[in-house]
C-alpha cells in the first residue's frame, strides 16, 4: 500500500489527518492510566496448616516438636521457644539457628498478638533453613 | 492499492478517517458497556512486610481470602465480609471441586490473630491442609 507519492513526483501530496486518530489514542491511554490500579509487589509463605487437635496426635515419644509459640507475656508480644523469651524475630532468627532443620517446626500464634508479628515467625523459620514448617492456631 | 497516478498534477488525496474513528470510538464504548470486568479479589490491606519464600514460579490464582485490620473476611471487594460459616460453605464447595484447592490468605498485618486462626481452622476442618500467606516484599 503506498500512501505518499514523493515531492518529485510532479509535486502531488498527501495528506493523512491523523488528529483524529491521536485524540482517541490519547482517550484509551488517559482511560488505561486512570483505571490502572499500581499493585506493591507481593510474594508468599507456604506452612502447612493444622489444628492442636491434629499436631497433638502424635504421642512423646514419636517426636519431640520444636515449637515456636507466638504469644503476649506481660501485654508484649513474644516468641516462645522452650524456655525462652524473645521480642523481636531477629532473636528468634538467631536461635531457630541453632536448631536441627530436619526436624520441622511448629509456630503457634495465641490471642492478643497481631498478624504481622506471627507470620514474622514462619519467616524467620524459613530463613534459617526449616524445609516444613507448620502453623497451629493456639486455642 | 495506489492512491494517486501519476502524471495528474496538483491533485490531493486526503484519506478521510473520521468515520472510521467514529466506528472505532463506537466499538470502544460498545465493549465498555458490555464487558464483565473481573471481581477484584485482592482487598486492600497493608500485608505483612516480609520478603516470603521467593519462589520463582507461575501459581494457580486459586480462592483469595482477604482479612483486613478490624478483622472483616472478605472474598471479593464486590461483595459484602462473609462470616466464618459462610466461608467454611465456599471452602467445602471449592473442596468438593478440586481435591487441592490453592487458597491464599491476604491478612492485615495489624489484625489480630484471632480472626487468622478462625480462618486456618475453617480451612482445616474443610481438609485444606496447606496455604500461602501472602506478604508484601520491603522496598
Amino acid at each position: 500500500m503506498r500512501f505518499t507519492t514523493r515531492q518529485n513526483r510532479g509535486g502531488k501530496r498527501l495528506i493523512m489527518n491523523m488528529t483524529s486518530l491521536i485524540d482517541v489514542t490519547f482517550l484509551l491511554l488517559v482511560y488505561f492510566m486512570v483505571s490502572t490500579v499500581m499493585a506493591s509487589p507481593e510474594d508468599r509463605l507456604r506452612p502447612t496448616i493444622r489444628t492442636q487437635d491434629e499436631s497433638a496426635s502424635g504421642s512423646d515419644a514419636d517426636f519431640q516438636p520444636q515449637i515456636v509459640d507466638v504469644i503476649l507475656v506481660a501485654g508484649v508480644p513474644t516468641y516462645r521457644l522452650g524456655q525462652n523469651d524473645m521480642t523481636t524475630a531477629s532473636q528468634l532468627r538467631d536461635r531457630l539457628s541453632n536448631l536441627p532443620a530436619d526436624l520441622g517446626v511448629f509456630i503457634r500464634g495465641g490471642e492478643g498478638v497481631s498478624v504481622g508479628f506471627t507470620m514474622a515467625a514462619i519467616q524467620a523459620a524459613r530463613d534459617t533453613g526449616f524445609e516444613q514448617v507448620t502453623y497451629v492456631p493456639l486455642e | 492499492m495506489r492512491f494517486s497516478p501519476h502524471g495528474k498534477r496538483d491533485r490531493q488525496l486526503l484519506l478521510e478517517l473520521t468515520s472510521m474513528v467514529d466506528i472505532v470510538f463506537l466499538l470502544i464504548i460498545f465493549f465498555m458497556v458490555t464487558s464483565e470486568f473481573a471481581r477484584d479479589a485482592r482487598a486492600e490491606v497493608d500485608l505483612p512486610l516480609l520478603k516470603g519464600e521467593q519462589v520463582e514460579q507461575s501459581e494457580e490464582a486459586g480462592l483469595f481470602i482477604n482479612i483486613d485490620a478490624t478483622g472483616n473476611i472478605i472474598l471479593s471487594t464486590s461483595e459484602s465480609p462473609v462470616t466464618i460459616a459462610q466461608l467454611s460453605d465456599r471452602i467445602q464447595r471449592l473442596v468438593q471441586q478440586e481435591s487441592s484447592p490453592k487458597v491464599t490468605l491476604r491478612a492485615d498485618r495489624n489484625a489480630s490473630i484471632i480472626r487468622f486462626n478462625a480462618v486456618i481452622r475453617a480451612l482445616n476442618e474443610s481438609g485444606v491442609s496447606s496455604a500461602r500467606i501472602a506478604t508484601e516484599v520491603p522496598k
